[in-house]
C-alpha cells in the first residue's frame, strides 16, 4: 500500500507504533423474559416454542464494553455466539451496538447438549479462529435462562488469558499493551468494594452488570456519534459479515464438545416451590368508584406513614 | 483541552441550518443537543415555509438541505388556508389561501421530531468529514472566555471543557446561554405568546375525505371568536399526513390579565363542533366484563381485547393509508388491498362478536405539548450577539407573527445560514471580534426579509387580508379600529389608508391590530351575524390534565431543575393557573411545585431560576 504521508493523521502514525486492538465478544441468544413475549406452560415451565428469543441482556452489557474499545482505541471488534441458526439475530443485535466487524456462529447438532465446559470448547476455538490476535474478549456476568456464569472464565481459562471477573470499567495503554481495570468485588463481607487492577494483555473480562461506557470528552462523544451510526448501517446488512461454523469447519475434537464434552451430570430436576407470601395482600377489583376510594384511602394510610419534604 | 472552530449550542431546525450551512462551507462545527437525541426536545405549531419575498433574499429550508422536497418528512404542502370566526355554534369562515401564499414558494405541516432527526442526519453526514458532528446529551452550563486569545472555553455537566473560537447559541426561547452570559434579559409577557397542542390520530384517507384534499395537499384552519375565552390570540387545526395539529396560541399578557388553565383554552377548541366533527373518528368501544366469572378469565378477556384492539388500530391505520397499504404488501404479509381488508374486517367481526366491542365515535389524542413563543416584533434583540457568540432563531427572539401569518421556523433557519456565513467569514480571516464578526452578523441580521417584516407592517400583506374580509359588513369592525380600518375595507380608500397607517406607525398599530377587538369581539359578531350553524354529532371526551401528562415521557430524577423564587408574588400565583402541566399549587400563600409533569415551555421562567442540571433530562416529544 502506497500512502500519502502527508494524508496520514498523527492519530493513524500513534496507531501504527502501537499495534492495534483486537477484541471479541462472545454472546448468547436468550429467552425474551420482556412483558409481551414470554410465554409459560401450564405447568410454569418455560414455553420455548412460545417464546421470542432475544440478546441476553448480559451479552448486551459485553457488547457495550467491547464498544467502548472501538471508540476509545478504533479496536476491531468481532463477535462469536455458540446456538442454533436463528441466533444470527443475537449476532445482529449484538453488532448494533458494538460496530463489530466480524460474527461467527458456531451451529451444528454435534453441539446440542452441551455443559458450560463443552460451550466454552466451541467457544474458544471459534475465537482463535477469528482474524488478528486477541488481546481482549468480553462475555456477559451470566445468561438470564441459566446463571451459572461458567462458561466466560471458562472460555478465559481455556485460552489462557488473564481472567478479570466483574469488571465495571477499564483502560487500555496500548503503548505498554497493559490493561487497568476496575472490580466490583465484595471483601471479606463488606459488598461493592471497587479494587482496581492492572494487567498485560491478553486478558479475558466478564463484564460486571452495572457496567457503564462513559465518554467524556468530545472527541469520544463524535467517536460514538460516528462509530454508532456505522453500526447502524453495518447491521442492517449484517449478513456482509456473517459466517457460520459447523464442527468440522471449525476442527473442534469432537469429544471435547457437546454432550460428550459435558461432565455435567443432572442428577435430579426439582421444581422450585412457590414460597408463600408474606405479606397480606388484599384484591380490590377497581371496577366501580367505591373501590377505587377503598384504594385511595389505602394508599393515602401507607404515604402517611412515609415523611415526605 | 480540545479545541474546536465553532459550537453550536442547540439543536433545533436553527442550530441544525447553522450546522449543515457550515459544513457546506468547509468549516468545522460540533453541535451541542440537551436532549436524549435530535428533536427530543422540540415542537412547533406546525408549518415550516419556504418563501420569496419581493425585496431582499431569504435562504430557504431546500437550499440548505437539496434533497428537501424530495426526500424529507416532512407532513404536507398545505394548499388550504381558512380562518373561522366562531360563536357558539355558528361559523363564519374566510378563505386565506390567498395571504398563505404571499410570496411564498410553499407551505409545510411538520412533526419537529421527525423533521429535525432529518435535518440532523443531513447535517452530520457533512459535518464529520471535517471533524466535526453533533452530541446529544450534553448540557452547557458555563461559557468563560479567554481574553488574550479571544476564545470561549464551554464547559458542560457532561463532558471535560473545551476551547472554540466561536458559538451560536440556538438554544431556544428560553435561552440559557442568554441567560448566563447576561447578552439580553428575559423576555417580558407582553413579548411572548405562549402556545399549547394536541396531537390528534386519524387514518390519512379519513384527512383526506374530511378537509377536501388530495393525497399531496394540505389544510390549515385558524379559529378566533368565543374559542379564545376572551383572550388575543386564536386556534389552529393542521392537517398532518396521519394526524392533525391542534392548538392555542395567546399572548401571555393577555393570559396574565385573564388568567385560564392553557388546556382549557385547547378544550374550547376541541369542543367547538365545527372542530370536534374535524377530528372525529371511529374508535372501539369496550365491552362489559361478565363479574360473574372467575378472576383469571375476565383477566384473559381483559388482555385478549387490549390485543385485539391494538391489531386493529394497526391494521386500519394502513389499510386507510396509501403508505400503509404499500407497505403491508411489500411485506409480503399481505397480497392485495382486498387481503388487507378482510382481515380487517375479521379482526373488527371477532372484536364484536366475542367481545361484545362495540364501535363509537371520539377522537384519539395522542401527545399533549406546550411552548413559548417569541412575538420578533416586540423582543427580537436588536444586536443579536455577545462577545463571539451570534443568538440566532428563538433565542434571538426572532419570529414573525402578523394575524394569520405565523413563521417562526423558516426564519430560524435563515439565521442560522447567516449566523454561520458571518463565522465563516471569521474564520477565514481569524477575526472573532464583535466588530469584525457580531456586527457583520447583526448587518445580515438587519438586511433578512423578515425582519424587516418585524418592523413594519407589510402593505401589500394587509391588501390580501382585507380583500379576504370584503364581505364584512362595515358596522361589525366596531369604533375602536379608529378610521383606518374602516377606510381599508373600502377599495377607493385603502391608498390613503395605508399612507395614513405608516404615519402612525408599528408601534402605534399594534395595539389596535391585536386587541380583544379582533381576535374576540368582531369574529363572535362575524359569526352571529353572518354564519352558519355547525353542530357535531357527539360530544369528544377530552383526557383531563393529569391523563395527558401521564401520556407524556420524562427523563427524570430527583433533582428539580426550577427553584421559586418568590413564593408569594402574583406572578408566581397565576402560574398556578397557566402552568400548562399544571406543576404548581398554592399552600398557603406560598406557591410550590407540586410535581415535575414539566414540559419545559418556560411559562414560569420569568420568576423562577429555571435551569436544566444535565442534558437528556426532562420531557421527550415523539412527535413535536
Amino acid at each position: 500500500m502506497v500512502f500519502n504521508i502527508k494524508s496520514i493523521n498523527s492519530e493513524l502514525i500513534l496507531l501504527i507504533i502501537m499495534g492495534e486492538l483486537n477484541v471479541a465478544v462472545i454472546i448468547k441468544l436468550e429467552p425474551d423474559f420482556s412483558e409481551g413475549n414470554v410465554s409459560y406452560n401450564p405447568d410454569g415451565t418455560l414455553n420455548r416454542v412460545e417464546t421470542k428469543n432475544t440478546l441476553g441482556p448480559h451479552s448486551a452489557i459485553a457488547a457495550h464494553a467491547a464498544f467502548y474499545a472501538k471508540v476509545m482505541y478504533d479496536a476491531k471488534v468481532s463477535i462469536g455466539t455458540m446456538g442454533p441458526p436463528m441466533a444470527d439475530l443475537a449476532l445482529q443485535q449484538a453488532q448494533q451496538i458494538s460496530d463489530a466487524e466480524e460474527l461467527h456462529l458456531y451451529s451444528d447438532r454435534l453441539f446440542a447438549g452441551a455443559d458450560t465446559l463443552g460451550t466454552a470448547e466451541v467457544l474458544k476455538t471459534g475465537i482463535e479462529k477469528m482474524q488478528g490476535k486477541m488481546d481482549i474478549v468480553f462475555s456477559g456476568h451470566r445468561a438470564s435462562d441459566g446463571e451459572t456464569g461458567q462458561t466466560g472464565p471458562q472460555t478465559g481459562w481455556k485460552l489462557g488469558f488473564t481472567f478479570l471477573g466483574n469488571v465495571i470499567s477499564y483502560n487500555v495503554d496500548l503503548k505498554t499493551r497493559m490493561i487497568r481495570a476496575k472490580r466490583l468485588i465484595s471483601l471479606q463481607g463488606v459488598p461493592d468494594v471497587i479494587e482496581e487492577v492492572e494487567a498485560p494483555l491478553p486478558v479475558f473480562i466478564s463484564i460486571d452488570p452495572t457496567y457503564k461506557s462513559s465518554f467524556d470528552t468530545v472527541s469520544q462523544r463524535l467517536s460514538f456519534q460516528k462509530y454508532q451510526k456505522e453500526a447502524t448501517g453495518r447491521a442492517e446488512n449484517y449478513k456482509e459479515y456473517f459466517k457460520v461454523f459447523d464442527a468440522q469447519q471449525l476442527g473442534v475434537d469432537k469429544t471435547l464438545v457437546g454432550l460428550p464434552g459435558s461432565p455435567t451430570i443432572v442428577y435430579k430436576v426439582e421444581k422450585v416451590p412457590k414460597s408463600t407470601a408474606t405479606r397480606q395482600a388484599e384484591i380490590v377489583d377497581g371496577s366501580n368508584h367505591e373501590q377505587i376510594k377503598k384504594v385511595v384511602a389505602r394508599m393515602k394510610e401507607a404515604l402517611s406513614a412515609m415523611v415526605i419534604k | 483541552m480540545e479545541k474546536y472552530d465553532v459550537a453550536i449550542i442547540g439543536g433545533g431546525s436553527a442550530g441544525l441550518a447553522a450546522l449543515k450551512q457550515l459544513s457546506n462551507l468547509g468549516k468545522q462545527a460540533i453541535l451541542l443537543e440537551a436532549g436524549t437525541k435530535i428533536g427530543a426536545k422540540n415542537i412547533s405549531g406546525g408549518i415550516l415555509y419556504s418563501k420569496k419575498p419581493n425585496n431582499g433574499r431569504v435562504i430557504n429550508v431546500e437550499e440548505i438541505y437539496e434533497n428537501f422536497l424530495n426526500d424529507a418528512p416532512f407532513e404536507r404542502k398545505i394548499t388550504k388556508y381558512i380562518l373561522h370566526s366562531t360563536s357558539k355554534d355558528k361559523v363564519y369562515s374566510m378563505d386565506l389561501t390567498a395571504a398563505h401564499d404571499y410570496q411564498s414558494n410553499f407551505g409545510c405541516t411538520v412533526l419537529l421530531n421527525k423533521l429535525n432527526s432529518w435535518f440532523a442526519k443531513q447535517a452530520v453526514e457533512s459535518s464529520q468529514k471535517l471533524g466535526g458532528g453533533i452530541i446529544p446529551g450534553v448540557h452547557v452550563h458555563s461559557i468563560t472566555w479567554n481574553e488574550q486569545k479571544g476564545t470561549s472555553i464551554i464547559q458542560t455537566d457532561e463532558l471535560e471543557e473545551f476551547e472554540v473560537k466561536a458559538i451560536i447559541a440556538a438554544d431556544g426561547v428560553n435561552s440559557e446561554v442568554a441567560d448566563m452570559v447576561g447578552a439580553r434579559p428575559k423576555f417580558t409577557p407582553t413579548q411572548l405568546y405562549q402556545g399549547v397542542k394536541v396531537i390528534i390520530k386519524l387514518p390519512e384517507d379519513e384527512i383526506n375525505k374530511r378537509f377536501g384534499i388530495g393525497v399531496d395537499e394540505g389544510a390549515a384552519h385558524l379559529f378566533a371568536g368565543d374559542v379564545t375565552l376572551n383572550h388575543i390570540g386564536g386556534g389552529f387545526l393542521y392537517t398532518n399526513r396521519e394526524t392533525l395539529s391542534v392548538g392555542a396560541v395567546y399572548h401571555f399578557d393577555s393570559l396574565l390579565s385573564n388568567p385560564t388553565e392553557p388546556y382549557n383554552l385547547i378544550d374550547a377548541l376541541l369542543k367547538n363542533p365545527m372542530v370536534s366533527e374535524f377530528i372525529k373518528d371511529q374508535v372501539p368501544v369496550k365491552g362489559e366484563i361478565n363479574k360473574g366469572l372467575p378472576q383469571e378469565e375476565q383477566l384473559r378477556i381483559r388482555f385478549a381485547v387490549a390485543k385485539l384492539i391494538k391489531n386493529w388500530n394497526e391494521i386500519r391505520g394502513a389499510y386507510l393509508s396509501s403508505s400503509g397499504r404499500e407497505r403491508l404488501i411489500n411485506s409480503g404479509k399481505y397480497k392485495t388491498v382486498e387481503d388487507i381488508q378482510t382481515a380487517l374486517l375479521s379482526t373488527q367481526d371477532q372484536m364484536s362478536k366475542t367481545y361484545g366491542v362495540t364501535f363509537g365515535t371520539d377522537y384519539v389524542e395522542m401527545e399533549y405539548g406546550a411552548k413559548l413563543v417569541p412575538d420578533g416584533k416586540r423582543c427580537r434583540m436588536k444586536k443579536p450577539f455577545f462577545k463571539n457568540i451570534l443568538f440566532i432563531g428563538d433565542a434571538a427572539g426572532r419570529g414573525v407573527f402578523v394575524g394569520p401569518r405565523i413563521e417562526g421556523l423558516n426564519v430560524g433557519i435563515d439565521d442560522g445560514v447567516r449566523a454561520a456565513n458571518a463565522i465563516a467569514r471569521a474564520l477565514d480571516k481569524d477575526d472573532f471580534s464583535e466588530k469584525y464578526l457580531g456586527e457583520y452578523y447583526s448587518q445580515l441580521v438587519e438586511e433578512s426579509p423578515y425582519t424587516i417584516d418585524m418592523k413594519q407592517i407589510d402593505k401589500d400583506y394587509l391588501k390580501i387580508f382585507l380583500d379576504a374580509a370584503k364581505d364584512v359588513p362595515r358596522d361589525i369592525i366596531g369604533s375602536r379600529y379608529g378610521p383606518i380600518l374602516k377606510m381599508m375595507s373600502s377599495g377607493t380608500l385603502r391608498g390613503i389608508a395605508i399612507k395614513f397607517a405608516n404615519i402612525l406607525g408599528y408601534e402605534r398599530l399594534l395595539p389596535i391590530i391585536e386587541s380583544e377587538d379582533t381576535y374576540v369581539k368582531v369574529p363572535m359578531r362575524l359569526a352571529e351575524r353572518l354564519g352558519t350553524s355547525v353542530s357535531s354529532s357527539y360530544s369528544p371526551s377530552i383526557p383531563s390534565i393529569a391523563d395527558r401528562i401521564a401520556k407524556l415521557n420524562y427523563n427524570d430524577d430527583h433533582k428539580s431543575h426550577i427553584k421559586v423564587l418568590n413564593s408569594n408574588s402574583e406572578f408566581m400565583k397565576e402560574m398556578v393557573t397557566l402552568c400548562p402541566a399544571k406543576c404548581y399549587s398554592e399552600e398557603g400563600e406560598k406557591v410550590v411545585i407540586q410535581h415535575e409533569g414539566c414540559l419545559d415551555c418556560g411559562t414560569c421562567s420569568q420568576e423562577t431560576e429555571w435551569r436544566h442540571p444535565r442534558g437528556e433530562k426532562g420531557i421527550h416529544y415523539q412527535y413535536g
